[in-house]
């Protein structure tokens, strides 16, 4: 059976890893809210600071979640985790950021460009780990669980034996962001199924 | 069994496959240089149709493949519930709407043909179209459904095209894969469908078999490909073993072959490490372009009639060695029996695909 061993939430305001709220936005701060949670992170990760919002979202999901449970990932080879990640407006946050670059200061920038890919998120998770598994990018018109579980279920079915997963909802100031790990042999979590992610996401209102 | 057949395809070269496969095999190109284009209004190289005009290219594009592949089956198999069309694109209709690039061509594309489920875009740069086909195959096998319609399909924007411009990685000449003068892509634009089912009685021309495939990250880079081609050789490795198919058994590479310098030496030194560098291979971009998510699937679709017509098709814009490890590329038009073919994929993000389909 495959349980969700670990997930994270990110919204406007707050950050929780397995439900427990772990950062809450710092207002008064300079910084952005995904810059104050690199930094709670207190990882040496330079590239951080070069990615966009999309990439920085699954980076900081992925980190929590290795963070929470230093051995969880470790036993796995380096191509047994799959990543499987989704949203509604793919790369559009960038793709928007981009567009005024050649229209606006008609220059256009190349190290936005390289962002305008949603699938970018899972090249930046996979460089940091070290990671030579499975990659899927889809785009949905709502949060879809099934597609979670059909997926995910298929992706362990065959070589995968853990699936970094997540819903990436990042646009212009939005930020509805779940990151979670599915395992094949885990002993305990919360089952996979299509009730579980509506109930953990608490996305209820789009399902 | 997973059958793969309806292979459809529109593209400057043609509207259907028979037009465009004709064109491939007599070595017309689709490419042609489209003044004020570029983003200082010069002339660029591109594959481009032309014959459509119409403000909602991509939804225009999307209606009518999916029209052309009902005509190729059992049409009713489109409304089933145990259908599902994935959509494989990188921008969608991005001038449309910014914010929901593949939204409202998706809805227009339901409400057309009453489709049953809501159709799923894979969205996974240069690689969706073959990751689209494995994930069409991963649910038939996993009996989610019983059929499913892959379309690929991506439209020439200013976008997409002052962004490679902003990179250097538009070619001055139409682009020329593998070979030792290439300097770049030339962007194309097309739509391509084949349908997967397990059930070979919904075709009407004979389906090929398809085997299960598989992507691997190269987890090096975003954007400069992997200078040890370790995706590309993990993905086709695991393809092959998964499939029980040796290296000797393959006829023909379909390979990516996108003409940029890194691109094409990386794609070199993977299938010398896979000691395939001597299996005939072609890029097909000289002929259409990059097509972004629509090449996978395009490309895909011609190999299938290289295989239907057993004629190993030329590699378009190719005439001296420019990799590393040298390779087998397909410098003439020539038959050959093609019982096995290999399509592979790479793209930004690290990502690459492949999968194997073979004659029943």
């Amino acid at each position: 059976m495959s349980f969700i061993t670990a997930y994270c939430q990110i919204t406007e305001r707050s950050c929780t890893i397995n439900g427990e709220i772990v950062s809450e936005k710092n207002e008064q701060s300079g910084e952005s809210w995904f810059k104050q949670l690199y930094k709670e992170l207190a990882v040496d990760y330079p590239k951080f600071y070069k990615m966009d919002l999309l990439a920085q979202a699954g980076f900081i999901g992925s980190e929590l979640i290795k963070k929470a449970d230093q051995d969880r990932l470790v036993t796995y080879g380096d191509d047994e985790i799959a990543l499987l990640f989704a949203n509604q407006e793919s790369s559009a946050d960038t793709d928007i950021r981009f567009k005024e670059s050649y229209e606006d200061k008609k220059a256009p920038s190349p190290s936005l460009f390289v962002y305008t890919l949603p699938n970018i998120v899972l090249g930046e998770i996979a460089i940091r780990n070290k990671w030579f598994g499975e990659n899927m990018f889809a785009v949905l018109p709502k949060f879809a669980p099934e597609f979670f579980v059909q997926y995910g279920s298929i992706l362990l079915a065959n070589d995968s034996k853990a699936i970094l997963a997540g819903w990436l909802g990042i646009l212009d100031g939005k930020i509805q962001v779940f990151v979670f790990l599915v395992e094949e042999n885990a002993q305990s979590g919360i089952p996979l199924n299509k009730e579980n992610l509506i109930k953990y996401t608490g996305f209820i209102d789009q399902v | 069994m997973t059958y793969i057949g309806a292979e459809e395809i529109v593209s400057p070269l043609g509207q259907n496959t028979q037009e465009n496969f004709l064109a491939v095999r007599e070595n017309r190109s689709g490419i042609s240089l489209i003044s004020d284009a570029g983003f200082n209004k010069e002339s660029v190289h591109l594959a481009k149709i032309t014959l459509i005009e119409t403000s909602n290219k991509f939804e225009f594009l999307l209606v009518d493949i999916l029209k052309k592949i009902s005509a190729n089956i059992d049409a009713s198999c489109i409304l089933s519930e145990r259908t599902i069309v994935i959509i494989s694109s990188t921008k969608g209709d991005l001038d449309r709407d910014i914010a929901d690039p593949f939204g409202p061509s998706l809805v227009a594309l339901v409400k057309r043909f009453k489709l049953a489920n809501q159709p799923i875009v894979v969205s996974n740069a240069c690689i969706s179209g073959v990751l689209a086909i494995n994930a069409g195959n991963n649910f038939i096998k996993a009996g989610v459904y019983d059929h499913a319609v892959v379309i690929g399909c991506d439209v020439i924007s200013d976008f997409v095209l002052y962004g490679f411009q902003s990179l250097f990685a538009v070619s001055s000449t139409p682009c020329a894969p593998f070979d030792a003068n290439r300097n770049g892509i030339t962007l194309g634009e097309g739509c391509s469908a084949v349908v997967l089912s397990n059930t070979k009685d919904i075709f009407k021309n004979s389906p090929l078999k398809l085997f299960t495939g598989t992507s691997a990250n190269d987890a090096n880079h975003i954007s400069g490909p992997s200078r040890t081609g370790e995706g590309l050789y993990r993905t086709v490795k695991r393809t092959l073993e998964k499939s029980e198919i040796s290296p000797d058994e393959i006829d023909f590479i379909s390979a990516h072959g996108t003409a940029t310098v890194f691109n094409d030496e990386m794609e070199a030194i993977a299938f010398d490490r896979l000691h395939m560098s001597g299996i005939p291979l072609n890029s097909l971009k000289g002929y259409f372009g990059h097509t972004l998510g629509a090449a996978g699937v395009i490309e895909t679709a011609i190999s299938m009639q290289m295989m239907r017509n057993n004629l190993l098709v030329k590699s378009l814009g190719y005439s001296q060695s420019g990799t590393s490890k040298t390779l087998n590329i397909v410098t003439e038009n020539m038959p050959s029996e093609l019982n096995t073919i290999l399509k592979t994929a790479s793209g930004f993000g690290g990502c690459n695909a492949s999968l194997v389909f073979r004659k029943i």
